[in-house]
């Protein structure tokens, strides 16, 4: 029931006319142990808290801690003996590739990263008492326990690789991880299965159709509501440095092993006798001797430098991918692995961009798509198309809007 | 198996594609046979992947039929394909057509 007015508000004095204000809710957020998955639900998180909403996380707390503002509430859910095998896990999947990693992906983190949460969870849920849970795709704990205690849940898509059906020319692989979640569900007494990564209230998909492509025959409850960027992160940045020729920035997200130092190499050689500057991101000794057009910086205020760039050298990370194209930068994406490729494949196929291979790209492979996407022309055109669909489409707020909605 | 011969040819023909997609120097020490693996031994990444099957389908033809190929495997079966496994089933396709 809303307070009722005393006076007769004036059109344009103060107070004016107000958005609608909802009553405060309480949002659970659930997410796995990866900054790329964090930092979009924390823009959601924070634009929830701003408009006077109570917001809680639940996960592996030596993971999600370090990216939320301070003082920010965590409920641990994670056994003990999974989070000591995280640092393995990521060791063994950095060796893999395609759907070797996607085998690893599913048997040795999604499922047991399910079972090693489930018990946080529910207890995050009963201690914490949501209206609404927000469960990333990679979670599958969130939607069951929601589920179990009929509380609404909505699904964080942070990359949009799962709705171009990527595996729709594979179908036993597809089957096959819908048989992962069925035994999971199973084994946790739902027998009304779901598929776990599209909640059936609603879906915040991070992107746009200007660069998934046709979006149109998703239900209403799917909502594109393009990037939520967060805060720059911080770190200073020799910007004298940039003398106003076209610059790129090279960045392959956490560093890849041998293969990502060899990247660099390359980059390195293929920069070496254009006429550019280049922002490499890794860490200091991976380019010994770097040409003087290149700058090696082990962190970069990656929201900051976008304005002042002209094209983004990337593995395919679903968030540098659309930061890139929040400013309208064109792309050259070597994709390594997971989602990766799909990625790639919407960036070309929206005309943004080239891709390029990582493992074996050669200088003139990597020299030509550079030039490609630098020249000013069709590429930059396309990433134009997409910064302004990213635009319309609202972000964390419009994420928010329909969090409300659902709370 | 009545025509090992035209085997032989398939086999060396796919092995020519695969070293034109990855580039021959990259391929100094690996003898590409029967067993090699696309995903452990080459370490093929998805643009080469789709590259030579590109350059399959321009020398085969649509009757290879490759999206029924891998439409038709398990993901154990597409994490282990081999170069045999490819030449084994563009043989087959020829013999089915013949």
């Amino acid at each position: 029931m809303k307070a009722r007015r005393l006076a007769v508000p004036s059109l344009l004095d103060d107070p004016g006319i107000r958005r609608a204000t909802t009553p405060e809710r309480r949002f659970l957020f659930a997410v796995p142990p990866l900054a790329g998955h964090i930092n979009p639900a924390a823009a959601v998180a924070a634009e929830l808290g701003r408009r006077g909403h109570t917001v809680a996380w639940t996960g592996h707390r030596p993971s999600i801690e370090p990216l939320l503002r301070s003082g920010s509430r965590v409920f641990s859910a994670m056994e003990d003996d999974f989070g000591r095998r995280l640092p393995a896990i990521w060791n063994d999947w950095l060796g893999l590739r395609r759907l070797a990693a996607l085998r690893f992906l599913w048997e040795e983190f999604v499922v047991p990263l399910g079972h090693a949460m489930m018990p946080g969870v529910e207890k995050a849920i009963d201690r914490f008492r949501p209206d609404v849970v927000v469960s990333d795709q990679l979670v599958l704990a969130a939607p069951v326990a929601a589920r179990r205690r009929e509380i609404p849940w909505a699904t964080s898509a942070t990359t949009s690789s799962e709705f171009t059906r990527p595996l729709a020319d594979m179908p036993k692989v597809e089957a096959w991880i819908r048989d992962r979640m069925a035994g999971f569900q199973l084994d946790h007494g739902i027998e009304d299965l779901l598929d776990l990564r599209f909640s059936d209230h609603l879906v915040l998909v991070f992107s746009t159709g200007a660069l998934i492509g046709d979006i149109s025959f998703f239900p209403d409850h799917f909502a594109f509501v393009g990037p939520a960027l967060g805060r720059c992160a911080p770190g200073a940045f020799p910007w004298e440095w940039l003398d106003g020729r076209p610059a790129a920035l090279v960045s392959l997200g956490t560093l890849n092993g041998p293969s990502g130092e060899r990247f660099f190499r390359v980059a390195a050689d293929a920069v070496r006798d254009l006429d550019v500057q280049a922002i490499f991101v890794a860490p200091p000794g991976v380019v010994a001797d770097p040409p003087p057009n290149v700058l090696v910086r082990a962190q970069v205020p990656q929201l900051k430098l976008l304005e002042r760039l002209s094209a983004v050298v990337c593995h395919g990370g679903h968030n540098t991918v659309c930061e890139s194209l929040s400013q309208g930068v064109p792309l050259v994406v070597a994709p390594i692995r997971d989602d990766q490729s799909v990625i790639a494949r919407q960036v070309e196929a929206a005309g943004a961009g080239v891709s390029v291979r990582f493992s074996r790209v050669r200088p003139d492979e990597f020299r030509t798509a550079l030039a490609t996407v630098l020249a000013d022309g069709p590429h930059r055109a396309a990433a134009g198309r997409v910064r302004e669909s990213f635009a319309a489409a609202g972000g964390a707020a419009e994420a928010a809007d329909r969090l409300e909605k659902l709370a | 198996m009545s025509d090992i011969p035209r085997m032989n040819d398939i086999r060396s023909e796919v092995v020519r594609m695969l070293i034109d997609v990855v580039g021959e120097d990259f391929l100094l020490d690996v003898e590409i046979g029967p067993g090699t693996t696309f995903g452990d031994d080459l370490g093929l990444e998805s643009i080469e992947f789709v590259a030579l099957v590109d350059r399959l389908r321009a020398h085969y033809g649509d009757r290879a039929d490759f999206p029924g190929f891998i439409a038709g495997l398990d993901l154990d079966q597409l994490v282990n394909l081999t170069v045999g496994d490819v030449v084994d089933h563009i043989a087959a396709q020829e013999r089915a057509h013949a």
